[in-house]
Formats: structure tokens, sequence, C-alpha cells
């Protein structure tokens, strides 16, 4: 009886203690979190048919992309007429790298939880139905290269804490409901009007009009970009019938000088790629 | 397209404005490509027009640019050009250009207008030459990296150059403009790195305030600017003077021996009367 209490012990030791063990309780982890993610939305187009819970890692799992430790780095859902919220458990995933949700139909608010990916170079919300407010939290993506989040609905003030991410070379908050004063310090000084356009009621030299309470602009910028005008409907009203390419594919191009990349590379089929 | 161009051009002061229309359409757009299934982006036209005009107005000796193929208008074709950098992964509005080093010859691609979007440029060490357009800080409204750095371009920096007041990096080193450097640069507030080196600039450089980046190495090689950082300039006066030279000293000459000569020539008598002698002298004359 002592010799199997004993032998049990000795096995519960080397299965918690050994490193295997625990690189698969964590990509089991980061399984659960986009199980639960898969469980939040809904999937006309089946996309997500191949997310099985019961693998042992979500490294097989297509749109999902490990590293060599099996750890999710990318997650490419663009374009996959997703519906439904996001969860707090994405993040959990801490060697993300790319959060490719954009031009979905995706609502709810972006989950603080998000400013957790300490590792994450791309954040891609753009084209859905997002609420809510940028959450501050994001200011921690001291990585973060491409923050577009426009087109959606996201309304409250631009966190200060992004002006301190330094590494931002994409910013894209057009087309939502934000307002308050429009930063121009720190990373905010390679911005301009078009990353801002169409809000509900920023004010700042940015945008041309003052903050309520503030002094006029002094000296007035040289060149002062319009407020956002409503544009009327009949320019929508072009014709249906045309055909216009849709961008798939992104030819990742180094820049000596300028070091600003994309490094979206999606495959010619329009699913993305495993690996980059 | 067509219905979109028109109506653009028939509201000018929209034409160097963010093109507001195309984004907030995007919702319309969205559902036109679930029914339609393909993509339509009414700000797709400008910029293909702009990457049209900018490979018809440059020689490619080395053929670089055979990668920006517009007859074969299929699914995802710009995303495969050379040196384009866009905004988003399934849009076609540019937000960077970069073709550096690639030989290219011809003046200063006036279609980059079209390209509304446009942040970054970046065109150095090539062959290209000839002025930038007067109305370039037109042309590129939002720009926030100008690099034309090490090409032959010509004649003075555009007085509306200043209109960029998002520049945060201006290189124009080597190249062989001439003329002043226009003052309102000074007033440049994100500006962090720029040069002027190796040209042929002339005279008072801008007032950048204590502005850190601004060294005299901004301005190297360049005979005739002045100004701090550098030397002094000399002030107007000085320099009338200099341009005259031959004049004044005839009238230095003049003023100085006239009285020398009156005095040494007037007979001897009380001071009074020698001015009485010289006043009546004077209006007989």
């Amino acid at each position: 009886m002592e010799r199997k209490v004993g032998n049990s012990v000795c096995l519960w030791l080397i299965l918690v203690a050994h490193p295997l063990w625990m690189t698969m309780v964590l990509a089991n982890m980061e399984g659960d979190a986009l199980h639960n993610l898969r469980t939040n939305l809904e999937d006309p187009n089946k996309v997500l048919q191949s997310w099985d819970p019961t693998l042992v890692n979500p490294c097989m799992w297509i749109h999902v992309t490990c590293n060599n430790e099996n750890s999710v780095i990318r997650v490419d859902l663009g374009n996959a007429a997703l519906s439904g919220q996001l969860v707090p458990q994405l993040g959990l995933l801490k060697n993300l790298q790319y959060l490719e949700l954009y031009s979905n139909n995706i609502s709810g608010p972006i989950p603080r939880e998000l400013g957790n990916l300490t590792t994450l170079v791309s954040l891609d919300l753009y084209l859905n139905s997002f609420s809510g407010p940028i959450p501050d939290t994001l200011g921690k993506l001291s990585k973060l290269r491409f923050l577009r989040l426009n087109n959606n609905s996201l309304a409250g003030p631009i966190p200060m804490s992004l002006t301190n991410i330094y590494s931002l070379q994409v910013l894209d908050l057009s087309n939502n409901r934000l307002s308050g004063v429009v930063p121009d310090n720190g990373s905010f000084s390679l911005f301009t009007p078009i990353s801002f356009a169409n809000n509900m009621n920023l004010c700042g030299p940015v945008t041309g009009r003052p903050c309520p309470g503030s002094p006029p602009f002094s000296p007035p910028p040289p060149f002062v970009p319009p407020p956002p005008i409503s544009i009327p409907d009949f320019k929508y009203g072009g014709p249906t019938h045309l055909k216009v390419p849709k961008c798939k594919v992104d030819m990742s191009y180094k820049h000596g000088r300028i070091d600003i990349g994309t490094r979206e590379v999606l495959g010619s089929s329009g699913s993305p790629k495993k690996h980059l | 397209m067509e219905v979109w161009t028109v109506a653009v051009q028939s509201v000018p002061h929209l034409r160097f404005q963010v093109p507001f229309g195309r984004r907030s359409g995007a919702k319309q757009d969205r559902e036109l490509q679930r029914k339609l299934g393909f993509c339509v982006s009414f700000g797709f036209e400008s910029d293909i027009s702009c990457l049209k005009s900018i490979k018809a107005s440059l020689e490619d000796p080395s053929g670089y640019l055979s990668s920006w193929d517009f007859s074969n208008h299929t699914e995802g074709f710009i995303c495969k050009f050379l040196g384009i950098e866009r905004w988003h992964a399934n849009e076609s509005e540019v937000l960077n250009i970069k073709l550096s080093d690639l030989g290219l010859k011809g003046h200063f691609p006036r279609g980059l207008a079209n390209c509304s979007y446009l942040t970054g440029l970046d065109l150095s060490g090539n062959k290209l030459s000839g002025p930038l357009p007067e109305d370039f800080g037109r042309i590129l409204a939002f720009i926030t990296t100008l690099d034309l750095s090490s090409n032959s371009f010509s004649g003075k920096i555009p007085r509306s150059l200043p209109n960029f007041s998002y520049l945060n990096v201006l290189k124009l080193e080597n190249n062989e403009f001439s003329g002043e450097i226009p003052a309102q640069l000074g007033q440049l507030k994100r500006l962090k790195t720029f040069s002027v080196a190796n040209n042929l600039l002339s005279g008072q450089v801008p007032n950048f305030g204590s502005h850190t980046a601004i060294t005299a190495e901004s301005y190297a090689n360049n005979a005739g600017l002045c100004g701090k950082p550098l030397k002094r300039c000399q002030s107007t006066l000085v320099k009338a003077l200099e341009s005259n030279s031959v004049v004044i000293a005839a009238a230095a000459g003049f003023g100085i021996a006239f009285p020398f000569s009156v005095c040494f020539f007037l007979p001897r008598a009380p001071s009074v009367d020698r001015l009485r002698v010289f006043y009546r002298g004077f209006k007989l004359w």
C-alpha cells in the first residue's frame, strides 16, 4: 500500500515539474481561451470549424499560428463574416503578435484584457461594430506597430497612454464616435488628420477645432485641416456593377530607411497561411 | 467610379481634404461586397491613377516597376506592387511609397496628388531631376516623412513646403537646390530630422528656435547659407555697399576731397568770414 502511494506521488511530481507538461498546460490554456472566443461568436461561414477543443493545443487550428513552443502568435480572422462579441480570455495569449479581426460584424466592447498582450505588434479591429471606449490599458502594448480601430462605433476619449507607444507606426481611429482632445505629443506627432477623421466631437490642433476652454491656437498652423463634414448620400450611389480588386496579398517590403512594414502575408486563396 | 470622381471635383474645397466619404461609406461597401462577392472601395480609383501616373512619368531603366502591372485587374493586383505600403489589408489606399536606389529618372511625379492618404514618400538615391512643383504643399498635404535626398533635383525649395505642418522628417540633401530656404520652415513644430546639406542654397536659414535636431550639419556644403547656427549673415546695408562699391568709393572720395580743397584754397581769415566766402562761392557756383 505504501509503495503504491509512493509511486503515485513520484508520478505526480514528474508530471507537474516536467517542462513539457507545463507547455502543454499553457497551450491548453490558450486553446481554452480561443475556444471561449468561438463560443461567443456566430460563425455562419464555418471558418471556426477546425477549432477542436479536444486537441492538445490550438496550433493545428486553421486561422491560428503558433511559434516553435506551440504558443499562439497569430489569429487571422479578417473578412470572416463573424458576429457576436470578444472575450476577456483573449488577454491570456501571452505571445500573441497579430490579432486580425477586421471586416466582420463583431460588436460589444474592446476587452480591457487586451492590454495584457505585451508582445502584440498588430491590433486590427477595423470595420466592425465595436462600441464603448478605447481601453486605456492598450497603452501597455509597448511593441505595437499597427493600431487600426477605424470604422466602428467606439466612443469616449482617445487615451493619452497611447502616446507612450513609441513603436506605433500606423494609427487609424477614423469613422468612430470618439470625442475629446486629440494628442499630438509623443508617438502621435507622426499622425495626421487622416487618423482621426469623421468622429463625433474631437478637438485640438490636429482637427482644426480648438477644445472648449482652451485658448486659440498660437501661432496658427500653416495648414488647417477642415473639420469633419458629412458627405451627401449621393456619393455612395455609385454603380454597383463595378468590379474593384480586393487586396488579399500584401508584399512585405522591408524598408531600409523608413522602417514601416506591413507584415500581413495572406495566402492567395484568401485564407491565411499558417506560418510567416 | 466616374460618378464618384465627378462628385468630388464638383466640390472644389474637398480637393485637398481627407476624402471622408470613402471611409464612412465602408459599411455600404461591405454590404455590396457580401451581395456581389467583391470589394467596392471608392478611394481605389484615385490611388490607382496616382500609381499609374508615377509609372508613366518616370524612366525605369532597370525595370523595377515592372511589378506595377495595371493591365491585369484580378483581385489583389495592387498588393504586389514594389515599394507600396497600404493603410489596410483589404483596401487600396496608399500609406507609404518607397522607391529608393532604383536608378529612376525623370521629374517629380505630380500624379502623387491623387494619393490622398499618403504619409511617407521616399524617392532617395535615384537620378530624378528638375524642379519641385510650386504647389508642392497642396499635392502632399499629409506627408510626415519626405526623403528626396541624393537625386539631381534643382530649382528653389517651394515656398509651399511649410504647408506640410505634419512633417517629422525632411531630407533634401545631395541635390542641386538653389535660392533661399523658405523661412516659414521654421514653423514646422514636428520636424525631428532635417537636412539640406550638399546643395547650392544661399541666404538666411530659417529660425527653428531652440530645436536640438537642427545643427550646422543640416546645412553643410552650401556656400551661400548664413544665420544661426552658421556664421552671421551680413546686414543689408553692408551688402548694398559691397554691391555698389565703385560708386560708393567715388562718393566717399568726393566727400572727403571737397572740404579739404576748399579749406586749402581760401585765404586765411577768421572762421566766420571764411564761412561767408564759402557760402558766396557756393551760391555763385
